[in-house]
């Protein structure tokens, strides 16, 4: 038996496939926004000199990078609401496990670009007496950033990836979309291909982005710290 | 917390056992692939001719730029339209997990390589080896050393993602969990053991691991 392809299907739901994109890219987006500033919170207290601000960063950022990313959704999705009586939808439960999921990986990634800083940036710093958040704004961090951008734009992308468990939870991303239709259409194949062809090319368009601006920071002479 | 001392969890450690048993299986076979898959796309893509060359960029572009949930399911719902026969759980997990981390395995070899001098291979040229000899003897031995440290990170990520062949049944840890869960109703519990044993598994892992690596740099010469 030959099977016999129907991609009419693809055309047939164009606006919800496009629609179950835009949800993907919402939900990684709202992810990074939370997760970023974490991310950053989290390392400045693994860098600071208090011990007890260390230690806890350093348990969350170990534990939040030893489960994996669908344990961690599942515990939000079906154990939270019997804990606490709290019940979260799939959109939060996934941003929630994204955001945090991110932000423990973020912030080694801000760890490492703050300890890149030479020792003189500081001294200096200090020694015109700017105070520690003046300090970092303006003149840590912007280094920091430029440096680990190319790595935060990886990050982002694998993200983008790992967003894909919300489907899990029923929540209306892509590959929910996917799932969906085929189960109407049994046009599984054809639907299935549409989504990883949409997914590589606004995977590959973004790691395109990414290695265009690591070509201008080579070129501007920062150096890349990995 | 009394929660915690119910029987139910008690009578859910065997099913849990066995779900732990099944995601070490589904990790170690696709450890094992993703590294033959690696190797030869590495070396195809360092050493191949055009062809070669061209075909191991397509499969890794392939693989890597798209999510590894949707190849598990690709290989789960579609692919058996297209060959006209059943293919496990364990199959399409299998495949989905070994092509994707082999595609990420590539590029680690592909950069090991790299990192050889080419003085090495025109050494090896004067010496009269042939191009797989110095491939095998001179370049990849080196390059190893280059690689560990890729290779942790890429193998402790694999195990995690294991996990996602629950989505299409495999009964590995976390799919055990969710029917014990739907059995007996404690969620807390289990979702928070399954959790607990991964955390378990993957922090001493990842030390040991960081350990080896500080002992073959220090053995480099």
């Amino acid at each position: 038996m030959h099977y016999q392809w129907d991609f009419s299907v693809i055309g047939d739901n164009a606006g919800l496939l496009l629609w179950g994109l835009g949800n993907t890219l919402l939900l990684t987006l709202i992810a990074i926004l939370i997760g970023t500033p974490l991310g950053l919170a989290v390392a400045l207290m693994r860098l600071s000199s208090r011990r007890w601000l260390v230690w806890p960063a350093t348990v969350y950022v170990e534990v939040f990078r030893a489960a994996p990313a669908l344990v961690q959704l599942y515990w939000l999705y079906f154990a939270l609401p019997r804990l606490t009586g709290l019940r979260l939808g799939g959109f939060e439960a996934a941003a929630i496990a994204l955001s945090i999921l991110s932000s423990a990986f973020l912030s080694e990634v801000f760890r490492g670009g703050i300890a890149s800083i030479g020792k003189g940036q500081w001294d200096a710093a200090r020694g015109i007496g700017l105070s520690y958040p003046r300090m970092l704004r303006t003149i840590i961090l912007p280094q920091a950033i430029r440096r680990m951008l190319p790595v935060f734009l990886e990050r982002y992308i694998e993200l983008l990836k790992t967003s894909t468990i919300a489907a899990t939870v029923s929540f209306g991303d892509l590959l929910f979309v996917a799932q969906d239709i085929s189960y109407r259409t049994y046009r599984t194949l054809e639907i299935f291909s549409a989504i990883a062809v949409m997914f590589f090319l606004v995977i590959l368009l973004c790691s395109q982005l990414t290695r265009l601006v690591e070509h201008r920071l080579a070129r501007s002479g920062e150096f890349t710290a990995r | 917390m009394d929660a915690f001392l119910s029987p139910s969890l008690a009578i859910s450690l065997p099913a849990l056992a066995r779900g732990l048993v099944h995601t070490l299986e589904l990790a170690v076979v696709c450890l094992v692939a993703s590294l033959l898959l690696g190797l030869v796309f590495g070396v195809m893509r360092y050493a191949g001719g055009r062809v070669l060359h061209a075909l191991a960029i397509a499969y890794v572009e392939v693989f890597r730029n798209t999510p590894v949930l949707v190849q598990i399911l690709w290989f789960f719902f579609a692919l058996p339209i297209l060959v006209q026969f059943e293919i496990s759980a364990f199959t399409a997990a299998a495949l989905g997990l070994s092509l994707n981390s082999g595609a990420f395995s590539a590029e680690i070899f592909r950069a090991g390589m790299q990192a050889v001098p080419k003085g090495q291979w025109e050494a090896a040229n004067a010496l009269g080896m042939s191009r797989t000899r110095v491939m095998f003897r001179i370049v990849l031995p080196q390059a190893v050393r280059h690689m560990i440290p890729a290779f942790t990170n890429r193998w402790i990520e694999l195990f995690k993602l294991t996990s996602l062949a629950s989505v299409i049944a495999y009964p590995e840890l976390v799919y055990s969990a969710q029917q014990i869960s739907n059995s007996y109703f404690n969620p807390v519990e289990v979702f928070t053991l399954v959790a607990v044993i991964f955390i378990a598994l993957v922090i001493p892992a990842s030390y040991l691991l960081r350990r080896l690596e500080a002992r073959l740099r220090r053995s480099a010469p």
